[in-house]
């Protein structure tokens, strides 16, 4: 029973094609609170694909989508059906996002990007989200920054600054689509310590990456997905030492 | 007729001019926003209708939208309609140019990297407030030069507002000019065009660069 409240996101029997080829075929996930799982795998696997249908950017075709046992899609007479506005908005809450290249609000500060969600969005007063802003920019090292416009700032400062965007809204659970693909390997270092730092924190995290080491070191679980499917998931131990061959190839080739 | 005197009957052109000018642009500007809308909605018949309206108000003269809308009225309907005049000539112009500034807005919209919309979805925006807030803010900086490429033709076409012998600038110039059998007061009218549009494009310059402040 302490067991099932605990889960915050469970994907069932997910599917999900485009023009007819399958990109997601029947995945089944769970993840518990407190839990960093990465996503690794070959290009074109389907990775995103999981995460966007799983941010409800991308409408899924099969499967049930469950956040903190509220039902956002389910299945009725084999065809899958989304919960209502109102109610998708609720379970929207639960979740942050951090896209691949970073996705800011080029028109608006640095301070604006962060406040102005929850404020606009869930309510709380400009005081409070300001208050709450400061803290986030100064946990990441971005005090500074706050009156500075995105174009302004690096790769790896965006990125932090989109970080700080999703946690001013409080989510139970951060996505991360690629987050360091766009940055140089300087500036992917400063915003996997910003993650290191969040996973220390026990932020539940689902992070789709290329960036094999990291996800070892700081993964509880890491699940390896091919041609839509998860073949091996686990320990990073037991992903990295698969007897699996098509996981092995992948893996090997970053073990120095 | 002395200088004074002929400039002074233009200065009345001129704020007639001025009045169809800002008038065009405040019914149009919104109007094209609405256009631009339904020519890029999901409903196919409202797309269809959208298109249809931008292609008949680019695809004939101005001139003859305006004596069209102007003797409509009575021709269609029997209507006598006082003072209408200068109702139709706003009529005319707004329903011309918002079919414009649609296409303009289409462009700008369309433009957008999807990017933000999803950004904007994910953190819990409205479709309005995505819209609203992220979206057309952006849309404007980007569709500025356009805008007013569009607006400077604007005060030039307010001189098609004589087919309706309705007194603008342009009007009452030729008509100086013809009773004085002089090229001055069309001198004149061109002089005060070419400030004109100096000015508009000098505003639209300051805006511009006031919106330089991100990329």
């Amino acid at each position: 029973m302490e067991n099932s409240t605990n889960v915050l996101l469970e994907i069932n029997h997910m599917c999900k094609g485009f023009d007819g080829l399958d990109v997601i075929r029947d995945i089944s996930l769970s993840v518990k609170k407190g839990e960093v799982v990465s996503i690794i795998g070959p290009s074109g696997s389907g990775k995103s694909t999981l995460l966007r249908c799983a941010t409800m950017l991308e409408r899924m075709e099969g499967g049930e989508l469950i956040y903190l046992g509220k039902k956002a899609v389910w299945e009725e007479n084999g065809k899958c059906v989304y919960a209502g506005k109102a109610e998708l908005r609720e379970i929207r809450k639960n979740f942050g996002l951090v896209f691949q290249n970073f996705n800011l609000f080029p028109h608006y500060s640095v301070m604006k990007n962060i406040m102005d969600a929850p404020v606009c969005v869930d309510g709380i007063s400009k005081s409070e989200a300001r208050i709450r802003a400061e803290k986030l920019l100064e946990q990441l090292g971005l005090s500074d920054k706050a009156d500075a416009y995105p174009c302004q700032l690096s790769g790896g400062q965006q990125q932090r600054v989109s970080i700080a965007r999703a946690l001013a809204l409080q989510p139970n659970i951060l996505f991360f689509d690629e987050p360091t693909s766009a940055l140089d390997p300087e500036l992917t270092g400063e915003v996997l310590k910003v993650i290191r730092q969040l996973a220390k924190e026990h932020m539940t995290m689902i992070i789709v990456t290329h960036e094999m080491q990291f996800a070892k070191e700081l993964s509880d679980r890491i699940i390896f997905m091919d041609q839509g499917v998860i073949v091996e998931q686990g320990t990073p131990e037991e992903v990295f030492s698969s007897d699996k061959e098509r996981v092995r190839d992948f893996t090997q080739k970053f073990q120095a | 007729m002395s200088v004074g005197t002929m400039l002074l009957q233009l200065g009345k052109g001129m704020i007639s001019t001025t009045e169809i000018f800002f008038l065009t642009l405040l019914f149009s500007l919104p109007l094209g926003l609405f256009i631009s809308f339904g020519r890029m909605s999901k409903n196919g018949l409202l797309r269809g209708i959208s298109k249809f309206y931008i292609s008949i108000m680019r695809g004939t003269p101005l001139m003859l939208q305006l004596l069209v809308v102007y003797f409509a009225p009575y021709y269609l309907f029997g209507l006598n309609l006082r003072g209408y005049r200068f109702p139709a000539i706003i009529l005319a112009f707004s329903i011309n140019y918002a079919a414009y500034f649609a296409e303009i807005y289409r462009g700008g919209i369309e433009s957008m990297p999807i990017g933000q919309y999803e950004a904007a979805r994910v953190l819990g925006y409205s479709k309005t407030q995505t819209f609203m807030k992220i979206i057309l803010p952006q849309v404007i900086k980007r569709i500025m030069p356009s805008v007013t490429n569009e607006t400077i033709t604007l005060v030039k076409d307010t001189s098609l507002a004589f087919v309706l012998a309705h007194a603008e600038m342009f009007t009452l110039a030729k008509q100086i000019a013809a009773k004085e059998t002089s090229m001055m007061p069309l001198m004149a009218a061109g002089i005060f065009y070419y400030i004109f549009n100096f000015a508009v494009a000098f505003s639209m310059e300051r805006i511009e660069k006031a919106l330089n402040y991100y990329r």
